[in-house]
């Protein structure tokens, strides 16, 4: 056994710790005989537990990809399911935070993508868009250059400047990883998902920017 | 948010953690369902799911030992513990992709990974009552075997909700394919294709030309496929298969090994995998394969005394006789309600002790066989039990038998590529005198013959021909599905033109016995079935 599969049978474990933490968590929080002296407090927790137990999957995933043995499963797929899944998922994380996260997509707008990696991408970015927006994530969906292009934006800070000079290219990718401040795995992830979509002619990618709607960090996945 | 839609509706959740069957139990009653029932495992599960119709049953892929959700789900779906409109959702730990990818009978309605918030359920659980309700006419067709029925419902729904039309079309060549209208499937993926490329529909394209047995054009399909799609494991079961169909072991041997590397849990390939590594003459292999495909599928439907069988003879061939002879000696207990277990006892236990140099003990066994085989109806005898009992007969001398179940089992598969490449393969190690590839073409060839001469007389209209012809091959071969059924075509179009009598409505009900007793699963019997009951006797 070699180091990187020791390194996912490590995660598999860790992931099930987790789990039971995770578990133990909202039980507590779900019950209303608890008395937390901080509820705040108590749901933080539970928003670092789900970002660990995505950073895992992730790692998982990419550890697969290195290995040629990541399954890709690509059909096509109404987006707004996906994007109202989502929010819903988040919204409660969101709320504690005191951070409204919305939507906005045509309801006929469908496309070409790996379902349940585009969640895992979605739901990383909206974790991270969490930790900076002042008060408002939003996700939107449109085509472009007949490219279907899923954003997430916040109204925060932004991405640091030396970030934004990397995206876009693979290789430079890795480099990333030692900027420091956001995290940097999940753009990593979300880059090489991007890359397994592809057609005869194009292959999808991400591109990070600063301001578009919100005036915060934007993220965006083209697929084609 | 109140939501009378979940208040009504009855739960079941199955985990083997109290923990967590209680936290699905909060996340149920946040979302204000009220009725939940709880299941630790799978047995429980079923156990409860046979008293009570439940509308959503929430599982865990996961269930410790036992069976896992999968096959929970397919013994449930195959026992119909599960209404049409019910809605089975599989919780997983990490992402589901190696269950959706897997080549599997029923698929659950969802999967979720955990952890997910109430919220997620109810909007998921939303879409999936809305997606019911719209496909309730085409599972209520689907349950009784009605395909015409249950393509022209998705024809509408692709009109009246073209929102979900790339499920439909993907749900509706899956169906003709079902009711081997393979043209259509065909059109249906070549369709999808020109829109964009996609591995589904190129797999797709590969099983309709395995399926019309265009197997070299199958394997040039798969194999560029799998060039593209290094994961897609179905497509290396596939040209596995076309590699079987054509002879060419070693070919698929290598096919199954990059399969069984890339997802070890399937048990259909290990199965696959260890037959086929028998034939290639590698009995430590097969005995491994055959060790995986056993613990795999421990718990599952699918297991066979079959597959014991073959672990036996595995070990026998690595000179491990003592345990051989003890797996040999468990099929029965193992498989009680099995019609056929008893004679693969009886015949493994022979080739074991025959392999052993107990010619004494063989011939001792053979008498076991000879009882297993009172019990049974020879019509009824599997193509897997019939080549059994051909190797059991050689082994032991009695070239006669060998070859009268030879010609019958063969006869009565006659369409069936790999069985008959495995019947040829299995006979250049037997010693069978005059029976050889040739010899094994040709009663294929005879039944073919047959057959199509009986189609060609209908056609011609000339039903009492065609009625004496099939009437005497069916006859002949009463455990051959298609020649009993082309039998009772000709009967009822016959009746068709020239008015139904009660004799000629007997004799097809006859043959329609005998299909269902040979293979109850067999789609053609609904159409046969259907227009026998259209038909009102003039005499």
């Amino acid at each position: 056994m070699d180091f990187p599969d020791m390194l996912a049978s490590s995660i598999h474990d860790i992931k099930n710790s987790l789990g039971v933490v995770s578990n133990n968590l909202a039980i507590l929080i779900g019950d209303p005989e608890t008395k937390f002296s901080d509820p705040q407090r108590a749901c933080l927790l539970q928003h670092e537990v789900q970002r660990v137990n995505n950073n895992l999957i992730q790692l998982l995933n990419l550890y697969k990809l290195g290995e040629n043995a990541l399954m890709l499963d690509i059909c096509e797929h109404q987006v707004e399911d996906l994007l109202e899944e989502v929010v819903v998922n988040n919204e409660a994380i969101c709320k504690s935070l005191g951070v409204t996260l919305d939507y906005g997509c045509d309801p006929e707008l469908s496309g070409y993508f790996d379902l349940e990696l585009l969640r895992g991408v979605l739901e990383s970015t909206i974790g991270n868009a969490q930790r900076y927006a002042t008060s408002r994530i939003h996700l939107d969906a449109k085509y472009k250059d007949d490219y279907l292009v899923i954003q997430v934006e916040d109204d925060g800070a932004g991405f640091p400047p030396e970030l934004l000079k990397v995206t876009g290219i693979g290789h430079h990718m890795i480099q990333m990883l030692n900027v420091s401040g956001r995290t940097r795995l999940g753009l990593l992830f979300a880059e090489k998902i991007s890359r397994l979509h592809r057609t005869k002619e194009r292959t999808g990618f991400i591109r990070i920017e600063n301001g578009c709607t919100l005036g915060g960090g934007c993220f965006q996945i083209w697929l084609p | 948010m109140a939501d009378a839609l979940f208040a009504q509706k009855k739960f079941l959740v199955v985990d083997d953690f109290a923990d967590m069957r209680s936290l699905l139990r909060g996340i149920l009653y946040a979302i204000e369902a009220q009725h939940v029932d709880l299941a630790a495992n799978g047995s429980e599960a079923l156990t409860r799911m046979s008293k009570k119709r439940y509308d959503v049953v929430l599982c865990d892929y996961n269930l410790g030992p036992g069976k896992d959700g999968q096959q929970l789900l397919e013994e449930a779906r195959h026992r119909e513990l599960l209404g049409i409109d019910s809605i089975f959702i599989m919780v997983t730990a990490e992402n589901a992709r190696e269950m959706v990818m897997a080549a599997v009978e029923y698929f659950p309605d969802s999967y979720l990974t955990k952890p997910f918030t109430a919220e997620l359920l109810r909007t998921r659980l939303r879409k999936l009552f809305d997606k019911k309700a719209n496909l309730s006419n085409v599972n209520r067709a689907l349950t009784t075997k009605n395909y015409a029925r249950a393509i022209s419902e998705l024809d509408q729904l692709m009109v009246t909700s073209p929102k979900y039309k790339a499920d439909y079309q993907k749900l509706k060549a899956d169906i003709c394919i079902r009711a081997m209208r393979y043209d259509k499937a065909l059109r249906i993926y070549q369709d999808v294709l020109s829109v964009r490329d996609l591995s589904w529909a190129h797999l797709g394209v590969g099983k309709v030309q395995f399926l019309q047995k265009k197997y070299a054009q199958a394997e040039s399909t798969l194999k560029e496929l799998i060039e593209h799609d290094r994961t897609l494991t179905e497509a290396y079961d596939y040209l596995a298969r076309a590699q079987l169909a054509q002879s060419r072991y070693s070919e698929a041997e290598k096919t199954l090994d990059d399969a069984t590397k890339i997802s070890p849990r399937g048990f259909q390939r290990q199965v696959m995998l260890a037959e086929v590594a028998t034939a290639n003459g590698e009995p430590e292999k097969a005995e491994t394969a055959y060790r995986k495909a056993i613990s795999v599928g421990k718990q599952s439907m699918k297991m066979q005394p079959a597959i014991h069988a073959g672990l036996a003879k595995a070990l026998a061939a690595n000179g491990r006789h003592t345990e051989a002879l003890e797996v040999a000696g468990r099929i029965s207990r193992n498989f009680p309600s099995h019609p056929q277990a008893q004679l693969y006892q009886a015949t493994t236990t022979v080739l074991v002790k025959s392999d052993e140099g107990d010619e004494e003990g063989a011939a001792k066994a053979l008498e076991g066989v000879e009882k297993a085989m009172k019990n049974l109806d020879p019509a009824s005898i599997s193509a897997n039990m019939g080549l059994e009992l051909v190797k059991t007969y050689a082994k032991l001398g009695h070239k006669d038998k060998a070859s009268e179940v030879l010609h019958t089992v063969v006869a009565n598969n006659h369409d069936d590529d790999i069985f008959i490449a495995e019947v040829k393969s299995a006979c250049t190690n037997l010693d069978l005198g005059e029976i050889d590839d040739a010899s094994i073409n040709n009663i294929q060839q005879n039944v073919v013959k047959t057959n199509n001469k009986g189609v060609q007389l209908i056609q011609q209209g000339q039903f009492d021909q065609a009625i004496e012809l099939l009437h005497q091959a069916a006859d002949g071969l009463p455990g051959n599905r298609t020649v009993n059924l082309n039998a009772a075509k000709a009967l009822i179009l016959k009746m068709q033109k020239q008015g139904a009598k009660h004799e000629e409505l007997q004799q097809v009900r006859a043959y329609v016995d005998r299909v269902r007793h040979n293979g109850p699963e067999d789609w053609r019997l609904i159409e046969v079935t259907n227009q026998l009951q259209k038909l009102v006797p003039t005499d």
